[in-house]
């Protein structure tokens, strides 16, 4: 027979108001070993009383709060291993460029669809001259028609300097916005990197067409390379996430879409140290004329180089442990 | 005592063999925890701006003469902070940042678990998409199409937001006014109450002294009938006389097993 319920509460409070106090300290993180167990023993009881609840008293006040605790000790006590400092090396020596290497074929289709938009655009320009008034916003019309290049005032004082941080900001938005618009059942990134790719290859049409080829070159070629593979990269990664909607496999949608969206920020977060780095390049060398042409190519060529090398070559001297490790991955997270 | 509607809810089977179903944050508490933070944020800006202006006289002039870097990385720092600001106070205060804080609603896995870093940074990436094109319009639609009012960044994370109310178990506990002899008696030769009518009369009893007179007459009334069904008449006229000597038979009453 059922206690009455004012019974019961007064009879079990003080187990629980104990609970609530472990729970409170353990989130602010001082708890002593002694205590965790007590904190153990004080949850599996308070799971005893709200199964008693979920049938003597459904409905009751008293059996949503034990409910209530019982989910905060529940996610107390069963909490995946967080993600400490410690696992970010581990992150960045094995596991970001393992997914890169094994969402290859997605990063591949992204980049293609840049290179794409690049021909696109240069082809409308070099073909019809007026397209530039379409493809090239006006600013940048307006230095070349001078004969400069708009970049050429970034380190003086002029106002048009806003323009060269509204260029860096630019590649910042395109590479998180290529992620985040996979969503859009991945319409999102083919947008966006074609987009670009035509905007690029326009711009440099156009300053081919007025003779400014190599004031072009000198501007991108140190930064270019990687700059355009990191966007490359994070469309590669809103591709994953739309692929993960319209064809989910044997998983439900909204599953298939966490397990694949969980793969593909790895390749974003993964990319935003890179992403700084080659704006400090983009911000310190490739503007002006400090220094020369050639240099600019080599460095951008080199770490181009040294970037690729990394995302191809990192984590593989343990390939194997790799290769068992990536199963049991893709498992747990079906599981989850 | 089956709620009106069923209110949206997340189910989680622990291994102690107890289901838990965790009550879902709807569209108002989410916008009002996202007005705060906001708000935060944006007298974070102002501040610093009055700040700078102390101390640089002229702040849109001193804007253009910085360096494109400087310009590049303050660009950049603005964006770091909105993001890093949701996804820090995310992980570090176990899902929520000072605008959840504020309403009590928390972010967790679906299976309950407290959010870890990757889901964090992509629901809080997916921000850029849920703003379009204003004001968190596809966020918005999402989340009132989602039964579990999620928007798509959620969708991506695997993320939910679960509510924590404050629930008072004084009502419970609380000391009874002292009885009369009389009232014991007759409280107590009747059968226990269900923990339903027990919920019923405790609610009214915690609501009774912000209730109109003649409501609270009449409604006491009406517990004491539903309760009290093996009153002899000159009992329940003498229960009936005053709300006081209602509500103290009503307290007995949920009490009754005592």
């Amino acid at each position: 027979m059922a206690l009455p319920l004012p019974t019961f509460v007064s009879r079990r409070r003080p187990d629980w108001d104990a609970l609530q106090a472990l729970l409170t300290r353990q989130r602010s993180g001082r708890l002593h070993l002694e205590e965790l167990r007590t904190l153990d023993t004080l949850y599996r009881r308070a799971a005893a009383d709200l199964a008693r609840a979920q049938t003597f008293y459904p409905g009751t006040d008293a059996h949503r709060f034990l409910n209530q605790l019982c989910g905060q000790a529940y996610g107390a006590i069963y909490q995946p291993p967080r993600e400490r400092w410690a696992s970010t090396r581990d992150f960045f020596r094995r596991d970001f460029p393992a997914t890169l290497r094994r969402e290859a074929r997605f990063v591949g289709v992204s980049a293609g669809l840049l290179v794409l938009g690049l021909i696109l655009g240069a082809l409308v320009v070099l073909l019809e001259p007026r397209g530039a008034e379409l493809l090239v916003p006006e600013g940048v019309r307006r230095y070349v028609a001078q004969g400069r290049m708009w970049t050429d005032d970034v380190l003086s004082v002029a106002p048009p300097n806003a323009v060269a941080s509204g260029i860096a900001t630019n590649n910042l938005t395109v590479t998180l916005f290529a992620f985040a618009s996979g969503i859009l059942l991945g319409v999102g990134p083919i947008f966006t990197m074609v987009n670009n790719g035509v905007l690029i290859g326009a711009v440099g049409a156009l300053c081919f067409r007025e003779g400014m080829a190599v004031g072009f070159l000198d501007f991108i070629a140190a930064h270019g390379p990687v700059e355009l593979s990191i966007i490359a990269i994070s469309g590669g990664a809103g591709l994953m996430v739309g692929q993960a909607l319209i064809d989910p496999g044997e998983l439900p949608r909204a599953q298939a879409l966490q397990a694949r969206g969980r793969e593909a920020v790895k390749l974003v977060v993964g990319c935003a140290p890179f992403l700084a780095g080659i704006g400090v390049v983009e911000g310190f060398i490739s503007p002006g004329s400090f220094f020369p042409t050639w240099t600019k190519v080599g460095l951008g060529l080199s770490l181009g180089a040294l970037f690729w090398f990394y995302l191809l070559r990192s984590g593989r001297t343990d390939a194997g442990v790799t290769r068992v490790e990536v199963p049991e991955d893709s498992a747990s997270s079906r599981l989850r | 005592m089956t709620p009106s509607a069923p209110a949206p809810h997340v189910d989680v089977a622990t291994p102690e063999r107890v289901s838990l179903s965790l009550p879902v944050a709807g569209i108002g508490y989410r916008c009002l925890a996202w007005l705060v933070d906001a708000s935060l944020l944006f007298f974070f800006w102002v501040a610093l701006y009055f700040v700078i202006t102390l101390l640089v006289s002229d702040v849109l002039g001193a804007f253009q003469a910085l360096s494109g870097l400087v310009q590049t990385l303050l660009a950049v720092g603005l964006f770091a902070t909105q993001w890093l600001y949701w996804t820090l106070a995310e992980v570090f205060f176990h899902g929520q940042t000072p605008g959840k804080r504020v309403l009590r609603i928390r972010v967790v896995r679906e299976d309950g678990s407290p959010v870890g870093f990757f889901e964090s940074a992509v629901r809080n990436l997916c921000r850029a998409v849920d703003f379009l094109p204003v004001l968190y319009a596809t966020g918005c639609i999402t989340m009132l199409l989602d039964r579990r009012h999620r928007r798509l960044g959620d969708l991506l994370a695997g993320t939910v937001l679960i509510r924590e109310e404050a629930i008072d178990l004084d009502k419970y506990t609380q000391a009874p006014a002292v009885p009369s002899e009389s009232e014991r008696e007759s409280a107590g030769v009747q059968r226990p109450l269900g923990a339903e009518d027990v919920e019923l009369v405790l609610a009214f009893l915690s609501r009774a002294p912000g209730l109109e007179k003649d409501v609270r007459q009449r409604l006491g009334a009406r517990l004491v009938d539903r309760v009290g069904a093996g009153l002899a008449d000159e009992e329940r006229a003498k229960v009936l006389q005053s709300p006081e000597a209602t509500e103290a038979f009503l307290r007995t009453r949920a009490r009754a097993a005592h």
